[in-house]
């Protein structure tokens, strides 16, 4: 299935993981203030505009709980980075001084936070890369809409295979950044060479974010309207079949634990998601209870290398005695999943084209060391890693009338497998371009 | 070239709940087509086989690992394999069987597309429940509204879009009193033998005698012909009985 497009878009201006708090050495020669106890008088702001009262003085109560001056510092700078991430000001800075005034006690310290809020409207083009395609993306953006941090984004994807756009509409809770509501309007067009599948959705979603401890969920309802079509006259039959219109309404929860430093080449961390989907009790004609989830660990060892172990899988069970559609199968195969296969191109297939499974699993083992011989290190050269890697996993239809044993029977036969090794090249935060030599085993006919 | 295998199938929407008139006609006629010139074939109904055929229009066989729509481009896939109904006749003959077979499908399936997609009437009460019955609200809706404004543009080009339902079963009138000359009194279009012209005349004139509509207007034009009835209940008795009509 389809992915509307992000409401935050790329994600570029967040606290990289390489960035420190810096800590301030105090000069010798002046009074060593660290332990002197400060009292923080006012808070100061700047600059506000549109901008509400309420939402301010969450993000900054803790600065007057400070109680000596690198803890005002710290504090200080932790407020900051929580301004910022509201995404409502493009600059905020800190200013911190003693108080002057008719009622300033002798320890007692001004902050102030000057701030500059975005503007109303603000526009941006950004390029996407994905998974073997790329597209232009222009985007209309109204932050801070109502004073709350609410954001109203209008985004219009032009790609090498779809065409999208959307309207969403993001709201923060005051005070809990990591609660927000987002609503959703989409188009989305997709083309998928490997199945000879054109796909168009067109959907409404309501997401519910929250945080529980240490985990993250969403909540989220979903509605669609979904056309499938044959990409070319030569699609085979059982695609064919497939071609028409269905309405999708469906409920989902997942679930985020993620401790990893960076999501493209971790070094250190685990990353947990568990993603159910219940489709079909509120409407649409498609019915089904859907699982997936995905498992990472990550390890440095010796000589700065690092191994990284993951695991995902999931399962699709149509309720009802309709089958399921191909737009809800999963698909295996390709440079993120099983390295040595076609994009998608493992498990059950009609001429040519792959039809997608209702169960699979996947796995993989991954080792990261720096080029032998650390050419350009320090620089250039950190950006590249040597990569050795084994990937395994199966991708196939069950029959729900047989028992667990018989599942994970089917599961386990017929695996696919590859090994190899490459290297890898990090691009920002955002992807990693990798380049390997593989040694697909464990082909089934078909694959 | 391939004998003509025997899980031939032809697919078209579902005949109880679902298929509008112009397309019951369509399939009909490919049938008669078939049965005459004695290829065995299955009918499919399905819910999506509008968006199945590789053209959008029904119906389509599906025969070996070919998908063949509508029934121009089927005759000529048949002729192909080596069977044809119209290798008898002459090139005036032809000419002319060319010339009533775009007379059909210029005035009479234009006539059943008006009626079903634009006389408000009919729209409401049995078009809308029928094209969109196998879908959950509201996408029921959305594709009858959709597939209402491309009957609609098309109608505005080809100049129907100003047309009432009076002059529209007038001529439906004058294409059966061209049809019903030229029928006479032979058996067949032809004389002995029938071909794709008469397939295409049966499936339209049958299933218009037959589909019950909001009014009779329109079987009524059909049935003021004598000839044209005896016609469609010859061809119903020599190629569909015996068989289920499905």
């Amino acid at each position: 299935s389809l992915e509307p497009l992000p409401v935050a878009g790329p994600d570029f201006g967040a606290l990289g993981e390489e960035a420190e708090l810096v800590e301030v050495e105090p000069e010798s020669k002046q009074e060593i203030l660290e332990n002197k106890d400060v009292v923080v008088q006012h808070v100061h702001f700047d600059g506000l505009g549109r901008t509400k009262n309420e939402i301010i003085m969450y993000e900054i109560a803790d600065v007057f709980k400070a109680r000596n001056l690198i803890d005002v510092m710290r504090k200080s700078h932790e407020a900051r980075e929580k301004l910022l991430r509201l995404g409502i000001f493009r600059q905020v800075d800190v200013l911190i001084d003693t108080c002057q005034g008719d009622d300033a006690l002798p320890n007692g310290l001004d902050v102030t936070f000057e701030v500059t809020e975005l503007r109303r409207l603000t526009g941006s083009y950004n390029t996407m890369v994905g998974n073997n395609e790329g597209s232009m993306v222009l985007g209309l953006k109204f932050p801070n809409l109502f004073g709350r941090a609410e954001k109203v984004t209008f985004q219009f994807s032009y790609g090498t295979k779809e065409t999208s756009y959307g309207l969403s509409f993001f709201k923060p809770r005051p005070g809990s950044f990591e609660k927000n509501l987002s609503v959703n309007i989409y188009k989305v067009t997709g083309q998928f060479p490997w199945s000879s599948l054109r796909e168009t959705d067109r959907g409404i979603s309501t997401e519910f974010n929250f945080p529980i401890w240490k985990t993250n969920h969403t909540l989220k309802w979903e509605g669609v309207w979904r056309e499938l079509g044959c990409l070319a006259r030569t699609a085979s039959f059982s695609v064919r079949e497939e071609s028409g219109h269905s309405l999708k309404s469906s409920i989902s929860h997942a679930m985020v634990i993620d401790s990893r430093n960076s999501s493209i080449l971790p070094k250190r961390g685990a990353l947990l998601k568990i993603n159910q989907e219940l489709a079909g009790y509120a409407g649409g004609d498609v019915s089904f209870l859907k699982e997936d989830f995905e498992f990472q660990l990550n390890k440095q060892i010796f000589w700065d290398s690092v191994i990284s172990a993951s695991l995902w899988g999931g399962m699709l069970v149509p309720i009802g005695d309709k089958p399921s559609s191909i737009a809800d199968r999963f698909y295996l195969g390709g440079p993120t999943s099983v390295r040595g296969f076609s994009m998608y191109s493992i498990g059950p297939q009609s001429e040519g084209d792959y039809l997608g499974g209702e169960a699979f699993w996947a796995g993989g083992l991954h080792l990261y060391t720096p080029l032998p011989f650390r050419p350009g290190q320090g620089g250039f050269g950190d950006l590249f890693r040597t990569h050795f890697f084994l990937n395994a996993g199966n991708l196939c239809n069950l029959n729900y009338g047989e028992g667990p044993r018989a599942h994970l029977q089917r599961l386990a036969e017929c695996i696919r497998w590859s090994y190899g090794a490459g290297i890898v090249l990090r691009l920002g935060n955002i992807a990693r371009l990798e380049l390997n030599y593989c040694f697909p085993m464990g082909v089934q006919a078909g694959d | 070239a391939e004998p003509w295998p025997e899980n031939a199938a032809l697919y078209q929407q579902l005949k109880e709940e679902q298929i509008l008139l112009s397309d019951n006609a369509s399939s009909l006629a490919v049938q008669a087509f078939l049965q005459m010139c004695n290829l065995p074939i299955r009918v499919i109904c399905r819910a999506n086989a509008e968006y199945m055929s590789p053209s959008g229009k029904v119906p389509f066989i599906h025969v070996g690992n070919q998908v063949v729509s509508e029934l121009g481009p089927i005759v000529q896939f048949v002729k192909a394999k080596g069977h044809s109904l119209s290798d008898g006749l002459d090139e005036v003959q032809k000419a002319e069987m060319k010339a009533y077979m775009e007379l059909v499908n210029n005035m009479l399936l234009t006539a059943e597309l008006y009626l079903q997609w634009c006389d408000d009437v009919t729209v409401e009460e049995i078009t809308y429940p029928r094209y969109g019955s196998p879908y959950p609200w509201p996408l029921n809706r959305i594709l009858s509204y959709q597939k209402q404004w491309e009957v609609r543009r098309k109608m505005k080009a080809i100049g129907w879009a100003g047309k009432t339902l009076e002059q529209v079963l007038e001529d439906v009138d004058q294409c059966c009193h061209a049809l019903s000359q030229r029928l006479g009194t032979q058996p067949y279009f032809f004389n002995k033998q029938p071909t794709e012209l008469d397939a295409l005349v049966f499936g339209h004139l049958f299933t218009i005698l037959t589909t019950q509509l909001i009014t009779d207007e329109l079987s009524e034009k059909v049935k003021n012909y004598s000839n044209l009835t005896a016609f469609c209940r010859r061809i119903e008795q020599q190629y569909f009985e015996g068989h289920e009509k499905d």
